[in-house]
């Protein structure tokens, strides 16, 4: 489904990611673990098309398709989700329209029929369940005003009403506490399918225990320096990442 | 060379009320021919004078208007459907060219303590009830001059003590069949008794691409207690010029909540001077305007405090794309003895290209001590992580801006009391986004 190969990018002349490999197949979950500073974001914003970084050398690949030549909108057009860290507030903007223009999209670049007012809503409704969400929410602006948490959950909702086939949950655990992890963890859960991948992007293994994944990699100065199961990430919240760093310096 | 006003603008002085009769009126022809005489003593205002500093006459001047005639042109089903927003349940009142219509206006019955109608028809009929309250505007304009001077009509709203009516009035200024360049001026009256409550929605269209020039003027009187809702949507043609001066007289505990929305016009300017003459009493200004290419907006804001304990709120937002241009100016003066005045003015703008501009020049002059003031005023443009944000859901970018600036404009077009008037100004606004050049 996504193949990245040699994928090198800076941001201005720095260089951020230095030649990452890895490859993530249908119904796959894969967890990017590593200390700030390692490029985890970066690569996040890369795959999903954020202006600001430059890709100097390597090739991402999704559903055969170039994905670095893509616009953001055509890369969420073929299926590609990214639950943002910062949930971008946007006053003014109401939920529901927003929710109806983005799901609507999606499918007129697919040739589907648009949905009208009322399938809409009652598809809006069934999706609000999964993640425990109240109805008042779509009355209100994109997360303008919501909590570190509600925030958190407005992304997991929007993925299942997009049903994207790879989701990239960018450090979806920071800011939230245990019981607002499981909420959007269970919402995740609930999401998860064969045919779906999902890469998940986070700091700590905590997120790991309720979201578990298929592969861990570790990220680190811009390279994947370790790759395994997931009894990676519970060697590395016992070890902590000095001890891979210091594996990595010494390879 | 300075130019007087009365050279300029000399067709404007020649419209004559329009009263069916010679039933002359000795204070009403003396205001008129003072005006007159005022005109006459007056300079053109060049970009010299400070309110007139970024707003140029020249292209009004380059204009041979004639009054509008008193004829009144036959519209048909078609421009009635342009016109009319069929889910606005109001008492409608229509002018065409300034001029009142009754056979396109729908009052329905009258609550007692309420009177709508033409002006020219009251001053005919009852010119006591019109006397004490016409012309006291505080407002120095020319234009207000040349309005007093060559009116052709309007309307008078007039609410006993405690009278109340629950739909809005709806007064819709249509302009249509001027072959040759035109001005109509209309000339309103509103006055609310103590506790009376009203809600006007004011609309301007023009019905074909056509060169006209509207100069309204309106004042308004609010008794003690009284709450007025005024709502003003402006969508005159596109090469059509407009004028408005508003004045304001709020008695105690009055309310006032204004929305200006300007769309329309190749060139406008509106002037909204507001004074408290009770305590406790509340002002709120809210406006939306939207400049594209050729387009001048222009707002002038006079808000004065001389009595304590008053509140008033200055909110206006624009949108410039291509080369729009846009004028705030905004004062708000806190009068010496008039503590615990509470006044905050915001105006914020969005620019959408290289080629727009607004001047904009909010101003507290505070002779007051025990105060609550602000201003404030931004110019930016729509936010990379937003756009990036909804694209990123798979939004286009042209409809991902067009989202961002409804957003933007949208903590005004809320303020409008009426959803079907909320979803017309969308949907308005909208279209014009959707075809303007967003870079």
């Amino acid at each position: 489904m996504l193949a990245v190969n040699g994928l090198h990018a800076n941001v201005g002349d720095k260089e951020i990611l230095k030649g990452l490999d890895f490859a993530v197949a249908p119904g796959e979950i894969h967890a990017i673990m590593g200390p700030n500073g390692a490029g985890k974001s970066t690569l996040s914003h890369v795959l999903s098309g954020r202006e600001g970084y430059t890709v100097t050398a390597g090739t991402a690949t999704f559903e055969g398709q170039n994905l670095l030549a893509l616009e953001p909108e055509q890369r969420a057009q073929l299926g590609l989700f990214l639950a943002f860290q910062y949930p971008v507030e946007l006053p003014g903007v109401n939920n529901t329209y927003f929710l109806k223009a983005a799901l609507n999209s999606i499918r007129k670049s697919r040739g589907e029929t648009e949905l009208d007012a009322v399938s809409f809503l009652r598809l809006i409704k069934e999706k609000l369940k999964i993640l425990h969400l109240d109805d008042s929410l779509l009355k209100r602006a994109v997360n303008a005003g919501f909590s570190g948490g509600e925030k958190k959950r407005n992304e997991i909702f929007q993925m299942a009403l997009l049903e994207p086939k790879l989701a990239i949950l960018d450090e979806t655990d920071s800011g939230l506490d245990i019981d607002a992890l499981r909420v959007v963890a269970d919402g995740v859960n609930a999401l998860r399918s064969p045919e779906r991948s999902m890469i998940v992007v986070t700091h700590y293994q905590r997120l790991l225990d309720y979201i578990q994944p298929d592969y861990v990699h570790v990220l680190a100065k811009g390279r994947i320096i370790r790759s395994g199961g997931k009894e990676l990430a519970l060697e590395l919240e016992e070890k902590g990442y000095g001890w891979i760093d210091a594996e990595g310096q010494a390879a | 060379m300075t130019s007087m006003i009365s050279n300029g603008f000399s067709h404007w002085l020649a419209t004559a009320p329009n009263t069916r009769d010679s039933a002359k009126l000795d204070w009403l022809e003396a205001q008129r021919s003072a005006a007159r005489e005022q005109c006459i003593g007056l300079e053109l205002p060049t970009n010299k004078a400070e309110a007139w500093r970024y707003t140029n006459l020249k292209s009004l001047l380059e204009q041979d208007f004639t009054p509008a005639k008193a004829a009144i042109p036959a519209l048909e089903g078609d421009d009635l459907d342009k016109i009319f927003i069929p889910e606005l349940v109001s008492r409608r009142v229509v002018l065409i060219n300034g001029r009142y219509v009754p056979e396109l206006s729908a009052l329905g019955d009258l609550p007692t303590g309420v009177h709508i109608g033409s002006l020219c028809a009251l001053l005919e009929n009852d010119p006591d009830a019109v006397r004490s309250r016409f012309n006291q505007s505080a407002i120095h304009s020319p234009f207000i001059a040349l309005n007093t001077a060559g009116f052709n009509d309007g309307v008078v709203v007039l609410f006993d003590c405690a009278a109340v009516l629950e739909q809005p009035i709806e007064l819709i200024h249509i302009s249509t069949g001027m072959n040759q360049p035109q001005v109509a001026q209309p000339r309103h009256l509103i006055v609310l008794g103590d506790g009376a409550q009203a809600m006007l929605i004011e609309r301007y269209i023009g019905l074909e691409d056509a060169v006209y020039c509207t100069n309204a003027v309106i004042e308004i009187a609010l008794g003690r207690d009284a709450v007025f809702r005024h709502e003003r949507l402006q969508m005159e043609s596109a090469k059509a010029f407009h004028l408005t001066g508003l004045s304001l007289n709020q008695d105690a505990n009055s309310r006032y909540l204004g929305v200006n929305i300007g769309l329309g016009a190749r060139w406008s300017r509106t002037e909204l001077v507001t004074q408290f003459i009770g305590e406790h009493a509340e002002c709120d200004l809210q406006g939306l305007y939207l400049a594209g290419d050729g387009q001048l907006m222009d707002y002038h804001l006079d808000v004065t405090h001389a009595i304590p304990n008053c509140n008033s709120r200055e909110n206006f937002k624009g949108i410039l794309y291509g080369k729009g241009r846009a004028v705030f100016d905004g004062r708000v003066l806190v009068a010496k003895d008039a503590q615990k005045s509470d006044a905050a003015m915001s105006n914020n703008n969005l620019m959408l290209s290289e080629g727009a501009e607004v001047d904009t020049k909010p101003q507290l002059e505070i002779n007051a001590d025990d105060v609550k003031c602000s201003h404030g005023t931004t110019v930016g443009q729509l936010d990379p992580e937003k756009l990036f944000y909804l694209r990123s859901r798979g939004i286009s970018a042209p409809l991902a801006r067009r989202m961002l600036c409804l957003g933007f404009a949208g903590e005004i077009i809320h303020r409008l009391h009426e959803e079907v008037l909320r979803d017309y100004v969308t949907e308005q606004v909208g279209q014009r986004l959707e075809s303007a050049p967003l870079n």
